[in-house]
């Protein structure tokens, strides 16, 4: 009751939060309901409208379709797919920071006990299994900001996608969701983004891109160097070459030299795997290239957190437990079921493991984590 | 600045272009002009180049004036849709897009006029496909393509070179040589012909062109009359039914799924003769290639290296993977059969 309460009253006072999305009239929208299933194949004729039915049915979560449709109510086979747009997840589990462990709590599913570590089954039950719940640190934003900025710089340099066309989000929970709104890239297939993928994600660089090949008939050496016709002064290529120590010329000899050192083609070929893999962008690969998505949509709130998920206009200054922390400060009486330390809206809490009183916002964000209680 | 026109070299390469339908209607040519002696010529090289085509699957490299080119053209056309068989349609598209992929390479990579390039490229890529390729301004040899419609194209290529991540890219554009460039459009030529033979209507035709479609008929169609070379593709995995079933419609498979075709032929114990056959209605079939090439991956030549299955996680990297639940568990298309004979069986009993 005190979530359906707190989310009604931020979709009635923070109503100008939600973003209308690009041909409104085009769009799929779904939502989940608290406790029930998922509601899709919505459309909606402008924000009014969808504003009526968050306030009427105050669903848990909300989500926009990517695509653009013809008829968004229809099934999905009898929509008539007209594009979509370019969508990214960057999210705090991919990223496999070592600070992880540190604000790591796990839940049982079946007594709802809180254990710092993770064991088989949940030692206070013995039956329910333990499922990990986050409380993202400074550690992880500035690791996921940073991430963030990699990809945009991709995507302009080398997708030439311009600055005004790419939106950053706060996901509302760990993570950031950048969209490209491009007149080029909506009309794009799955395959295409499939490729877009492999790029941002270094997958399937071949050695011969960068001019080293095996050789027909082994002698000496097993591979051969001949530098590409188009040259390497771009993208994954200058970045090879970059990081080879090869990009100010471009030296057959010396590439000879390094490819040898690292022990001939297969092990030149491990080598520029790992170093692709180092220098690419972690992204949630599903979500690009699905082109069917219903995706959280801007200004609504995420059910796994309470923040909002709202657009980052300086990623660079952006603190998403204070810019996405909209819900009402008015105490509420919480059970807290771990000791935990934690900073929303500028505010310090260190609690403990008891019944206490917290502001609503930061009861919810417990709650929604399952680390508290309603009472 | 001067504006240049394509020259009738260029139309006589190139008889699709709107200036050579322009050249039919301007000098009022009528079909009946067909069955006059002079034109015995044309007609006997068109069904020179379809059986060049068709029965030897190779590209027909002659190349004469235009007048002569854009009627040959004209005269293909038409005994092509007479004819009225799918795949000798599909095999005849796919050799006159390859012929025009040479032609044009070359001019690419040969014209030293760079305004003329230029036309060549906004006549074929910009009107034809909406393409718009530009010249790299630092390197006349390399072309810049924008991002999206090199992978509208380029994402449904299989060889692991096409990936954006192999490419130069730049500032929203692949950077790609002649070659590479012309490469791109290969299925839309062959697309752009196969069309233009299917929304032809044919009146009565002239006797002498009945004639040539007749005898070509009687030589090509019980080569290709491939309802009665259907195989079974029941029995094999999801990716090798898609496979198959592509090359029973007389599709281009791509090299990729030529050798997961071939070497799950040769896991299951066909023998090279039967699976010979099987690559029959490939549009660019050729016996002694596709021999060699079966031989090889048996170990038969070559490296005497006997090829096994592409697993199922390469076939998903290159998209020729069409699972379905019955793959659950698999690794490697060999094993589906396994477990579908197993089931089956238990089924039975």
């Amino acid at each position: 009751m005190l979530l359906r309460n707190a989310f009604r009253e931020y979709y009635f006072r923070y109503s100008k939060t939600l973003e209308t999305p690009e041909h409104i009239d085009q769009r799929e929208f779904g939502y989940m309901q608290f406790g029930a299933g998922m509601i899709r194949h919505l459309s909606f004729r402008n924000i009014g409208e969808l504003l009526a039915i968050l306030i009427k049915e105050v669903p848990s979560d909300v989500y926009c379709s990517n695509a653009y449709y013809r008829f968004p109510t229809y099934t999905m086979q009898e929509k008539q797919w007209i594009g979509a747009d370019l969508i990214f997840d960057i999210d705090a589990k991919d990223l496999h920071l070592p600070c992880e462990s540190t604000h790591s709590y796990f839940v049982c599913t079946n007594c709802g006990e809180v254990q710092d570590s993770k064991f088989e089954l949940c030692p206070s039950c013995d039956t329910g299994k333990l499922t990990q719940t986050l409380l993202p640190c400074n550690k992880c934003n500035y690791a996921l900001k940073k991430e963030v900025k990699h990809l945009v710089d991709l995507l302009m340099n080398d997708l030439g996608i311009k600055e005004k066309s790419i939106h950053i989000y706060f996901s509302g929970n760990n993570g950031y969701h950048i969209h490209v709104l491009d007149d080029e890239f909506y009309r794009l297939d799955s395959h295409a983004r499939s490729d877009i993928v492999g790029y941002i994600m270094g997958n399937d660089i071949m050695a011969e891109s960068i001019g080293v090949r095996k050789a027909s008939s082994p002698s000496v050496v097993d591979f051969s160097v001949k530098f590409p016709k188009s040259g390497m002064i771009y993208g994954w290529r200058q970045r090879i070459a970059r990081k080879l120590g090869i990009d100010r010329s471009l030296s057959i000899s010396k590439m000879d030299k390094i490819v040898q050192q690292k022990g001939g083609y297969s092990g030149f070929k491990s080598e520029l795997h790992k170093m692709a893999k180092e220098m690419s962008v972690r992204i949630d690969p599903l979500v690009t290239m699905d082109v069917h998505r219903v995706f959280r949509m801007a200004g609504t709130l995420n059910s796994k957190s309470g923040l909002t998920k709202v657009l980052c206009k300086e990623i660079e200054s952006f603190d998403p437990l204070t810019d996405a922390c909209f819900l009402m400060d008015k105490e509420v009486n919480v059970n807290v079921k771990s000791p935990i330390k934690l900073k929303l809206k500028g505010q310090s809490f260190s609690l403990k493991k008891q019944t206490t009183k917290l502001p609503a916002y930061a009861a919810i964000y417990l709650i929604c984590k399952r680390l508290a209680q309603a009472i | 600045m001067a504006i240049i026109n394509l020259g009738t070299g260029d139309i006589a390469k190139y008889p699709f272009l709107k200036e050579a339908s322009d050249y039919i209607r301007e000098t009022q040519f009528n079909l009946e002009e067909f069955d006059r002696p002079e034109m015995k010529y044309i007609i006997d090289r068109a069904a020179e180049k379809i059986e060049t085509e068709v029965a030897n699957g190779t590209i027909y490299e002659k190349l004469d004036k235009y007048e002569i080119e854009i009627l040959t053209f004209l005269v293909t056309i038409i005994i092509v849709k007479s004819i009225n068989i799918e795949s000798i349609l599909r095999k005849h598209s796919l050799f006159e897009a390859m012929r025009v992929e040479k032609f044009l390479t070359e001019d690419l990579r040969k014209e030293k006029n760079e305004q003329k390039k230029r036309l060549l490229l906004f006549k074929i890529f910009g009107e034809l496909f909406k393409v718009h390729v530009d010249i790299d301004p630092t390197d006349n040899r390399l072309f810049k393509v924008r991002v999206t419609d090199y992978l509208m194209r380029a994402s449904h290529f299989h060889e692991q070179e096409w990936k954006l991540i192999n490419r130069l890219v730049h500032d929203g554009y692949v950077y790609l040589d002649a070659d590479e460039t012309v490469r791109l459009i290969r299925s839309e030529l062959s697309t752009l012909i196969h069309d233009r033979v299917k929304l032809m209507t044919l009146s009565t035709l002239p006797r002498a062109i009945e004639v040539k479609v007749d005898e070509l008929k009687a030589k090509l169609v019980p080569i290709y009359e491939y309802e009665h070379r259907m195989y079974k593709t029941t029995d094999y995995a999801p990716c090798i039914k898609h496979a198959l079933e592509l090359m029973n419609r007389g599709e281009n498979l791509p090299h990729s799924a030529r050798i997961m075709l071939a070497t799950y032929m040769l896991a299951i114990g066909k023998s090279i003769d039967e699976i010979i056959i099987l690559f029959h209605n490939a549009p660019d079939y050729n016996e002694k290639v596709t021999r060699y090439q079966v031989e090889h991956l048996a170990g038969i030549r070559g490296s005497h290296t006997k090829y096994s299955v592409p697993s199922c996680e390469k076939l998903r990297s290159e998209n020729l993977c069409f699972a379905t639940e019955k793959c659950e568990g698999i690794r490697n298309p060999v094993q589906f059969g396994r477990n579908y004979k197993k089931e089956n069986y238990d089924h039975s009993r």
